[in-house]
């Protein structure tokens, strides 16, 4: 072949790559990369813009607590969980499940529902967290509105956070989104921890209003704030600070009362209720009915213990009201009943009622003891005695009332967000009361594993606790 | 197409030779005209070539399959046509001579092999390319082409997720590439890519189907399937650019072929049942088992609940709940008819099929599919234009309990009630059980799809410049539905069918494509240049809606959600990916002798952000015939052989769309009437692609006249830049982030393959095949592995289907419970410190060997497969022993008292804790690990062809096949390559009649 023949087949051949490249004007087109945005999801940034938006994403986070998370009716939510795991619910259902462990206090570090409370939990304190950084950065909504949300935000971070250091101990307290500290977070100090909680009250407190801000009793107002302070409060022995916040909703009678009848205390429109989470649809009612109810014996999945049941005195009324029996035409099982509608009904009957002025009262009793005022503690303690049909009570001393106020307790908050476990944890008793019932009781258990996964990923949250 | 193209040119230069033969040399004397009829056994072959045996003289077969050649009496004749094996017959005196073809797809340098935007062939390809035609795919049982290459191709692992039909499969090629991202080959069906991705809505289906993976393939006819290539190295992936690093799969759907129009009927029946089960106790040992349990904790009243030994249970019954549950015989007949036929210009093939499978579960729950498929190829006259239309449509449905029955099956306790009362009502033993049959009445049924169209137009301007276009276009579609009836429940609950209720799950995913395409080529030098390039502008769009309706006036209302009091929409949501790409690929073949292959891609994705959306790959292959070269050409032994070698890039986008956004999701989670909005992720804008680099080389021969023909090759690929939900702990408010991480992850191996001729004459020929692959998985680095999120999972040097569990050290003799041991002697057994034994559950070598023998009008194809490897066992996710769950035989061989320590501890009940406690650990230890390799019969096809009359093309053959048949394995967790919890794939039995007239 010559050089010059060569030389022509190359220019042809670089034609025809020319023409080729002609093609590589489509590349031009950048353009055509911008995919159209997705329908189901929502700018960050714009979220805050709009009052709507906002809104939304802060009542998300009662509807988080209301179908995710501790103060969840379902199965996995406080109630039923450390009814297990204290003296007031037992087991019936297949062995091998995570229940069963709670129920046997057998937990370990790897329980499935103990890291759902852990991981659901710190979510929910992270839309808490998303929704103030947004606010604080919003140019668009009124203060009043960005004021409500922002209190808001904050009252439900700091609900997480106590329910966390009352199940865990000492836990991180998250106050930012910022993944690369929070990845890598220690546990913050009990005293920090209550310190921040009180003060996060506080805070909330001052953006709310008294009034709440949808016509039923569904979302923060400054007293929902003074009624978590108040247990905040108590659960730190500060006697003073504690029966101050419980004062504030008690004295306003207009709102809040303690009603006529047992059986309304539930109900949607009762004037007993400081905070309730709405049903996601009109119709619906509430999970915990749901989770406790059942209508044939022998229980399908868990049931009131009986020994419970028999310590209510005969006249208590509670006893009649909240108490269902069911029986096989041999043996008497017996269910929660303070909700009574696990169907659908044509409007919603009863909200999940998260916290009520029975506790407003129990609290102030129990720092009235502390501080000395019997007079005032025992009437306070009668106002629900007597509401429940009982004389009043024969404690006279101040160590008898503190156990009267305990027993009390037990028979008004049984099968509520493990009120009992909790009463039982802050006053020591728990090895006294679980100990000759449950076979595997162990002085540790009064703190849950921290999830096994979570230590593994993170390392400075060692140690593990105690026991675990 | 480029058969065609290649077979006139050579027919051209073969009728030149004549003419210059007819004029340069004279008759001779002792010259004879032989002339006859080269047929394949039925039909005439047309463009034949016909040489003189070590001359240059030659003629080419009439379209009648006639040839006519002038020789010398003492001449052979060589006869050679493309895809068929060359004969070489002496003359010996004869005037006539009728010749037979046999069709032969192992002749190198004839096949065309797809390789995706070009062709080539075994002899030239410079990359790492296996082929599974028709002949394979035809021989198996299956109901999906995956199925079929299951054990077929070096560096392929194909696992079925579950033995139900219409399931999943995971796929790889060449081992696990990135930590995180997915895995899966990209699939291109006639040049349409094809997202694989189930439409499936796990919460729907991932009790029955693994994942609520739905293989879209399912809905292709396996015998639609003309053949598959996979590519493997960088040569052959690098022009799929971003989608290239985890291998390519080519399928390439049936084409109509030339001649007498000819259609066939196929018809078969077959059946189907697990093989393998888990030896679980009867009711003898079963009870024994938990009264020790009992007395071992000192408990002699036994509790309420304890129904199976309190006595609220017949402690006599029995009852296999396996063979009750997954024992049944599931039952296939097929259908299929195919119409094929054309002429030079235009070609054509029409096909359908119907199948209908039913399980090995109790019921009438089954599986339905029915396909069509068409291709249309014309030509012009000249030549010049070109076209090819492909069609596909397949349906399918599936009707399945909402979950697998094998868990219930293994679990339930042998003496647990029966089933029915004696009213033959579901019998709730006064609410002690769930009866596992009330589960049936929850039932899954979907219905998928899937059409795909797409057309090749391409014109010639002249030899050398060749204008293509592809146009594309898919539409899948998938309705999925949950029914749960209130029948589901213990009656004791009360429920209604108010309580029903039922969910549905929409998918529909449409893509199209368009790539233009110009192709040159010219000879340049000694040699051919080829130049390819190409640009694609593709967009998929995504919808899904899923609905949840409850309280039903009656539940034969539940599959009409209009007729739902409530009626809610759980998710809407829709997505769209837009890929835009420049290709190129530039071959020089030097003389059939040395050969390079540059190929290199410019890719540009919307799954990433601003910035990051662009990056190029590109590969460099090579190539040397060294049988080409003088100082071997004398080598008679030798009548092939080449080494090649490639490198290059590629990368991989597989981490869904929108990943960078930070932004809220829209939920249904209603709160006083707001809807729920919830942030969708932690934030990172700043990802980018994985990349991989691969390395190949290679050596292929074929000795003794291509009797024997091998190829090994060594390959190592690299990813880096792992694209990784990086796991975060619970506190930073999610469980993980999307992002780039500097690890890097080796897959290496060896691939071997050896086919052999072992004995050939006219009625009898004797194939055999050995494959085999050892690969390695490596993770090489990984940054602050120590202190990430993964130290947990990975381990550097290790490969990463890794499990770090505790070490089994025996049993305590006093206390009878497990020990393990204490990595850093603290005393605890604690899982950060002491689960440091590392256990590896990835295939060592797998391989397959196979014989194929024909006499006469029989054939028999036999594939053992076999895998070397570790797999958890039976104690994998159990409960203790002595629990109320049914337990394996293994079971027995446990602690009774210091002097009979057995191999597991003693019996607890549960009250136990630290036997308990001790059992949880057991589970995460090397205790679970046993040798799960085997030897597998996996396809046997025996087929027998009726002998008609030899004029007529009308055959008929019978076929008996089966599909894993026989397992060698001393694995006693059930099927060694079962997903644990679903079933097993099955062995299949099938009769099958195939007509062709």
């Amino acid at each position: 072949m010559t050089p010059f023949r060569f030389i022509k087949e190359i220019r042809f051949f670089m034609k025809c790559i020319t023409l080729c490249s002609i093609l590589l004007l489509f590349l031009g087109c950048e353009a055509f990369l911008e995919a159209d945005s997705p329908n189901d999801q929502i700018d960050q940034s714009d979220v805050f813009q709009d009052e709507a938006y906002a809104t939304a994403a802060v009542t998300n986070l009662y509807s988080a607590l209301r179908d995710g998370v501790l103060l969840t009716g379902k199965t996995n939510g406080l109630s039923v969980l450390f009814g297990l795991y204290a003296d007031e619910l037992d087991y019936y259902s297949s062995s091998g499940s995570a229940f069963e462990a709670f129920y046997n206090h057998q937990i370990m570090a790897s329980n499935t529902n103990v890291k759902s409370i852990w991981d659901a939990s710190y979510n929910l304190i992270f839309m808490c967290n998303s929704a103030l950084e947004g606010l604080d950065s919003s140019q668009n909504l009124s203060p009043s509105v960005k004021n409500q949300l922002k209190g808001e935000a904050l009252f439900v971070r700091t609900l997480v956070h106590f329910y966390l250091n009352n199940l865990f101990g000492e836990i991180p307290y998250i106050t930012s989104t910022d993944y690369v500290q929070n990845q890598k977070v220690s546990k913050t100090e009990l005293e920090k921890i209550n310190q921040m909680a009180i003060q996060d009250l506080i805070e909330a407190k001052a953006f709310l209003n008294d009034t709440y801000p949808s016509t039923e009793r569904i979302r923060a107002n400054r007293s929902v704030v003074s009624a978590l302070l108040a247990r905040v409060y108590l659960y730190n022995e500060k006697w003073q600070e504690a029966e101050l916040e419980s004062s504030y909703i008690i004295d306003n009678t207009a709102i809040y009362n303690l009603g006529p009848s047992l059986n309304e205390v539930f109900l949607k429109s009762s004037k007993t209720t400081i905070l309730q989470l709405k049903p996601k649809k009109a119709g619906d009612n509430t999970d915990e009915a749901v989770s406790f109810l059942f209508s044939s014996a022998p229980p399908p999945f868990i049931a009131l213990n009986p020994d419970l049941v028999s310590s209510f005195l005969d006249n208590d009324s509670r006893k009649r009201d909240w108490i269902k029996e069911v029986t096989d035409g041999d043996q008497i099982w017996y269910a929660p009943f303070k909700y009574k509608q696990n169907q659908n009904t044509k409007a919603s009957q009863e909200y999940s009622v998260v916290m009520r002025l029975s506790e407003q009262y129990l609290i102030r009793a129990e720092a009235r003891t502390h501080l000395g005022n019997l007079i005032g503690a025992k009437q306070d303690l009668n106002m629900i005695r007597n509401r429940a049909g009982l004389e009043d009570t024969t404690a006279s001393n101040s160590s008898d009332l503190i156990e009267a106020i305990l027993t009390e307790r037990k028979f008004e908050f049984f099968a509520e967000h493990g009120h009992r476990w909790f009463d039982l944890k802050r006053l020591n008793k728990a090895e006294e009361v679980l100990g000759p019932v449950k076979n595997n009781w162990k002085i540790t258990h009064i703190l849950m594993p921290i999830p096994e996964t979570e230590l593994l990923l993170n390392p400075n949250l060692a140690p593990q606790n105690a026991g675990y | 197409m480029t058969k065609n193209h290649n077979l006139c040119r050579r027919r051209r230069i073969y009728a030149g030779c004549l003419f210059f033969l007819s004029i340069s040399l004279t008759l001779s004397a002792q010259d004879l005209l032989v002339s006859g009829q080269i047929t394949n056994g039925q039909l005439p072959i047309s463009g034949a070539n016909v040489i003189i045996k070590n001359t240059n003289t030659g003629v080419v077969s009439d379209f009648d399959g006639r040839y006519t050649i002038t020789a010398r009496p003492t001449d052979s004749l060589q006869i050679s046509y493309l895809g068929y094996t060359t004969l070489i017959i002496p003359i010996h005196n004869r005037s006539t001579i009728n010749i037979i073809l046999q069709e032969d797809a192992t002749a190198l340098g004839e096949v065309r092999i797809n390789a995706g935007y070009y062709t080539t062939t075994d002899r030239e390809k410079t990359g790492s390319i296996a082929r599974i035609t028709a002949k394979e795919i035809e021989g198996q049982p299956v109901n999906n082409a995956l199925e079929a290459l299951q054990g077929r191709v070096p560096g392929l692992e194909v696992t079925q997720t579950t033995g139900l039909a219409g399931g999943g499969y995971t796929v790889r090629i060449r081992g696990q590439n990135s930590i995180a991202a997915g895995n899966e080959p990209l699939y291109v069906i006639d040049g349409v890519p094809y997202d694989i991705n189930s439409l499936s809505n796990p919460s729907l289906a991932g009790l029955v189907l693994p994942g609520g993976i739905i293989n879209p393939l399912n809905t292709i006819d396996p015998s639609a399937i003309q053949s598959i290539e996979v590519l493997k190295d960088a040569d052959a992936t690098a022009i799929y650019g971003s989608r290239g690093a985890n291998g390519v799969v080519l399928i390439t759907t049936k084409k109509g072929e030339i001649g007498k129009t000819t259609m066939s009927f196929d018809v078969s029946t077959g059946i189907n049942s697990v093989d393998t089960m888990t030896t679980l106790l009867n009711t003898e040992q079963y009870l024994a088992m938990r009264k020790e349990a009992f007395a071992n904790e000192g408990i002699t009243v036994y509790p309420a609940y304890a129904y199976d030994i309190n006595g609220t249970w017949d402690q006599n019954r029995y009852t296999n709940w396996q063979d009750k549950f997954i024992g049944n015989t599931g039952l296939n007949n097929t259908f299929k008819s195919l119409i094929s036929g054309g002429n030079e210009m235009t070609r054509f093939v029409v096909g359908g099929s119907f199948m209908k499978e039913t399980t090995v579960f109790p019921k009438d729950f089954n599986y339905r599919k029915t396909t069509f498929f068409s291709n249309l190829g014309h030509q012009s006259p000249n030549k010049k234009f070109k076209l090819q239309l492909t069609t596909s449509y397949g349906q399918d449905k599936n009707y399945l309990p909402t979950s697998d029955l094998i868990r219930v099956a293994k679990f339930l306790p042998p003496n647990a009630p029966q089933i029915y009362n004696d009213e033959g009502n579901l019998n709730w033993e006064n609410s002690t059980w769930n009866n596992p049959y009330a589960a049936l009445e929850s039932t899954y049924k979907n219905k998928t799809g899937n059409l795909l169209a797409n057309s090749v137009i391409s014109y010639r301007f002249f030899e050398g410049l060749e204008f293509k276009t592809n146009l594309g276009y898919s539409h899948s579609n998938l309705v999925e539905k949950q029914a749960n009836p209130h029948t589901m429940y213990n009656p004791a609950y009360g429920l209604t069918s108010t309580s029903s209720n039922a969910l549905k799950n929409e998918g529909k995913r449409s893509s199209w494509i368009i790539e233009p395409q110009l192709d040159t080529s010219h000879n340049l030098g000694k040699g051919k240049l080829t130049f390819t390039m190409g640009t694609t502008f593709q967009e998929q769009n995504m919808e899904q809606l899923g609905l949840y309706a409850s309280g039903f006036i009656n539940n034969q209302q539940i599959n009409n959600f209009s007729s739902a009091q409530n009626l809610k929409i759980l998710n809407e949501a829709n997505s769209q990916y837009r890929y835009l790409a420049l290709y190129s690929r530039l071959n020089y073949n030097w003389q059939q002798k040395y050969i390079i292959n540059l190929t290199g891609r410019r890719d540009g994705s919307s799954r990433f952000g601003e910035g990051n959306r662009f990056a190029n790959f590109g590969a460099v292959g090579s190539a040397w015939i060294f049988s080409e070269e003088n100082f071997s050409k004398h080598l008679k032994w030798l009548s092939f052989g080449k080494f090649r070698a490639s490198y290059g890039t590629t990368g991989n986008d597989q981490i869904g769309d929108y990943q960078y956004l930070s932004n809220y999701n829209v939920s249904n989670s209603n709160y006083d009437g707001l809807i729920g909005l919830y942030p969708s992720r932690l934030y990172n804008p700043h990802f980018k692609w994985e990349k991989n680099k691969k390395i190949e080389a290679a050596i292929e021969a074929q000795l003794l006249d291509g009797r024997i023909s091998f190829e090994v090759a060594y390959y190592h690929n690299r990813s880096d830049n792992q694209l990784i939900d990086i796991p975060m702990p619970g506190t930073t408010g999610f469980s993980g982030i999307k992002s780039n991480l500097n690890a890097i992850v080796d897959n290496k191996g060896w691939e071997m393959g050896i086919q052999s001729r072992n004995y050939e004459t006219d009625f009898f020929h004797w194939n055999s095949s050995f494959q085999l692959t050892i690969p390695k998985t490596q993770l090489v680095s990984f940054e602050g592995l120590e202190n990430s999120t993964y130290s947990s999972q990975l381990v550097l040097g290790r490969p990463l289907s890794i499990y770090k569990l505790y070490q089994y050290s025996g049993i305590n003799p006093g206390t009878g419970l497990y020990e393990f041991v204490d990595y850093n002697g603290d005393g605890e057994i604690t899982a950060k410190e002491d689960r440091q034994l590392i256990a590896d559950v990835s295939p060592k070598l797998y391989g397959n060997l196979s014989n194929s023998i024909r006499y006469k009008n029989w054939n028999l194809d036999i594939l053992f497969q076999f895998v070397r490897k570790n797999g958890l066992n039976e104690f994998y996710n159990t409960e203790p022993p002595g629990f109320m769950q049914n337990q394996p035989v293994g079971v027995l061989d446990h602690w009774q008292n210091t002097s009979n320590p057995g191999y597991l501890q003693a019996y607890t009940s549960g009250r136990n804790f630290n036997a308990y406690y001790a059992h949880i650990k057991f589970t995460q230890s090397d205790a679970i690990i046993s040798d799960a390799s085997f030897i597998r019969l996996k396809t046997l096809s025996l087929s027998y062809k009726l002998p008609l009359k030899k004029e007529s093309a009308t055959s008929c053959t019978l076929f008996l096949q089966g599909q894993n048949l026989w397992t060698l394995t001393s694995f006693k967790g059930g099927d060694p390559e079962q997903i644990s919890g679903f079933l097993p794939s099955l062995k299949r039995y099938s009769l099958r009649v195939k007509i062709e007239l």
